[in-house]
């Protein structure tokens, strides 16, 4: 049941309202956010405890600075507010994950109130929005502009606060490491004390591909604000959705479920989009929503109840007596401001005014910082922001294409590849060389890809390979019109039946050249001099 | 102002993971409503407006440590008040029903 096409005829009938809630583990910084202990992942169990993040009596806390600065500067990035006046509480619950019994976190204000981030929702996923072919473009409704390839949806965002993170717990004697079952339980309290971020969305969100570009927005601002490795495998960047559904037309948000464990981009989409076909199944048949965890399974497709909330929680929240309150000042928040990077949607806008690429283009361009910090050099190498000039933006154009599909595809496929080290064989100069390789017809595309791969393999130049592999393309036209004229003398028969009219033989003249030619002919080439000749 | 029940003692003993015995009970809310009646007084003044005051630590605000890693505990030292550990880890009983939920 849960294809998108059942989504599309449920988002008929149907609103569904998302809100996310994103933690992020402050990952680039040195120490917990309480105490002097290393963050590091994957260390030995219990290396990098102390008595503040074991809890152990006495003990006090004192805030990171950095861990402070770092969730402004997110704040900054997604156009919140910062709270001057804001502070630390206690969010007490009895677990064995967090030896204190309460994780420290903020109350009603956070560092960082309001703000928003705008999604540009294009191409198949726009299509999950009900009712978009009725604006035209320009046309606003709700929270959502028409565009001419889809939509801009302004999304919300309540808050982003402070916290930290949980120890680690391994359950032992149950099955694949369940809870339930478990005889006995590990506990690592590492990770207890993580500098923890907690970004919570106003319910703005409409479409399981909206909740999945946010994500993937907010990843990219925070890889570029560097204060996350935001590893959704890892867990140091992690996602829960709350969803409901209402008939359309109506305004009372329905009982909503919780969704966890959608540990990747298409967990997060594919996951959603299951519990929204599941809530209408539900309510069509006139079922209730019971107000509840559940745990999304990607490999059954499928989501499972965690635990039904008979009786709202009580944390017992109350200020942290053992931290002082902030009263952050004009000067420190600009001074935190000046820290901001250019941002990745700065960065497409410019990508576009100095190279003339376009907004798709410059778009998927920055969705990874090193891609586009590559990308940027490679410019710099060649030639210089000029959108002016023809060559510049064709040049940036082939550079794109190179980025986006062949350089993305390469470190998704291959761990070692790290484009940002000094000793990756794929240089900017090199980059450069291979694309001007295929622009000028020297090698095909197709020559393009195993030059490509052979740089990374041989760490040398692409010239040199196509020399060593004699792969140069050939675009003579004499030569291949001599073959085209042997290979026209040897199939007199396919000749006459391409005059009588079968036309598609001209794929088979054409492939006969380009055996002739050991692959190395340029096809745009041989296609116009097979039609020619044969229409003679 | 509104008495604690035994049943609200009983919840609070809960949270406060204290094992209150039948008998104990009358006796623990029959403290625990002495002790909020002698704070009773706060509520005769007009506190409209004021900012309440969270901390005892008067006029102190950022108070921030720069990002400098200072040695911990040893993973023995770490362990040693444990009543049961296993590789390295923190060994507890086994916890049947909720979840870790944050």
């Amino acid at each position: 049941m849960s294809s998108v096409k059942k989504l599309e005829e449920v988002l008929k009938d149907w609103e569904a309202v998302i809100g996310l809630e994103i933690h992020t583990e402050l990952t680039t910084l040195n120490t917990k956010m309480f105490c002097g202990c290393k963050l590091e992942f994957g260390a030995q169990p219990n290396t990098h405890v102390c008595p503040v993040c074991l809890g152990l009596p006495g003990a006090l806390p004192v805030p990171n600075k950095a861990a402070i600065e770092s969730i402004v500067l997110a704040g900054l990035a997604t156009n919140c507010d910062i709270e001057k006046h804001s502070m630390f509480y206690r969010k007490n619950y009895m677990y064995p994950d967090m030896a204190k019994n309460f994780q420290t976190t903020q109350g009603p204000v956070a560092f960082c109130m309001r703000g928003y981030l705008d999604l540009d929702v294009d191409g198949a996923g726009a299509k999950e929005r009900y009712g978009l072919e009725d604006l035209a473009e320009g046309q606003t409704q709700d929270n959502i502009t028409r565009t001419k390839d889809g939509y801009v949806a302004h999304v919300g965002i309540t808050r982003i606060h402070m916290e930290e993170d949980a120890g680690k717990m391994i359950h032992v004697g149950g099955g694949e490491g369940r809870i339930a079952g478990a005889t006995h339980s590990l506990v690592d309290y590492n990770r207890a004390g993580t500098p923890l971020i907690e970004l919570v969305t106003e319910p703005d969100l409409r479409t399981p591909e909206e909740a999945r570009l946010f994500m993937q927005k907010l990843r990219q601002i925070f890889l570029a604000l560097g204060i996350s490795d935001c590893s959704m495998e890892e867990g140091s960047m992690r996602c829960d959705g709350n969803v409901s559904l209402r008939r359309r037309g109506t305004t009372q948000f329905g009982t909503k479920t919780e969704l966890k464990n959608m540990n990747s981009f298409k967990n997060l989409h594919d996951g959603l989009l299951y519990e929204i076909c599941r809530q209408a199944e539900v309510l069509e048949e006139g079922g209730i929503i019971y107000q509840e965890t559940r745990h999304w399974d990607p490999s059954a497709k499928r989501t499972i109840v965690m635990r039904v909330k008979e009786t709202a929680d009580d944390y017992r929240l109350f200020p942290e007596p053992d931290l002082a309150p902030y009263d952050l000042t004009d000067e420190w928040i600009d001074s935190v401001r000046a820290k901001l990077p250019e941002l990745p949607d700065q960065k497409a806008a410019r990508f576009q005014r100095d190279f003339g690429l376009s907004a798709y283009d410059a778009r998927h361009l920055v969705a990874e910082p090193a891609v586009a910090a590559f990308f940027q050099e490679c410019m710099d190498v060649s030639k210089g922001p000029d959108a002016q000039d023809d060559s510049t933006r064709k040049l940036a154009k082939a550079l794109a294409n190179l980025c986006i599909n062949d350089i993305t595809a390469r470190a998704n496929a291959d761990a070692a590849f790290d484009l940002a080290s000094p000793e990756c064989p794929l240089t900017p100069a090199r980059a450069v060389e291979l694309v001007g390789l295929i622009s000028s017809d020297a090698i095909s595309s197709k020559q393009g890809k195993e030059v490509f791969a052979a740089v990374i393999e041989l760490d040398r130049d692409p010239g040199t390979i196509v020399e060593e592999r004699g792969m140069k393309q050939v675009s003579d036209t004499g030569a291949i019109e001599a073959v085209v004229d042997q290979v026209i003398a040897e199939n007199q028969d396919a000749v006459a039946r391409y005059k009588d009219g079968n036309v598609k033989l001209i794929g088979f003249f054409v492939g006969n050249c380009m055996k002739a030619l050991k692959g190395q002919g340029n096809p745009k080439l041989i296609n116009q001099i097979v039609a020619e000749k044969l229409n003679q | 102002m509104k008495k604690l029940t035994q049943q609200d003692v009983r919840g609070l003993a809960s949270y406060a993971r204290i094992g209150l015995s039948d008998e104990e009970l009358p006796q623990m809310t029959e403290d625990l409503n002495n002790i909020i009646a002698t704070l009773e007084p706060i509520l005769e003044y007009n506190l409209e407006g004021v900012e309440p005051t969270f901390h005892p630590i008067g006029s102190l605000s950022n108070v921030m440590r720069e990002d400098v890693e200072v040695p911990g505990l040893t993973q023995e030292q770490a362990l040693s008040n444990a009543p049961a550990a296993q590789d390295g880890s923190f060994l507890i009983p086994s916890i049947l029903g909720e979840g870790g939920d944050r």
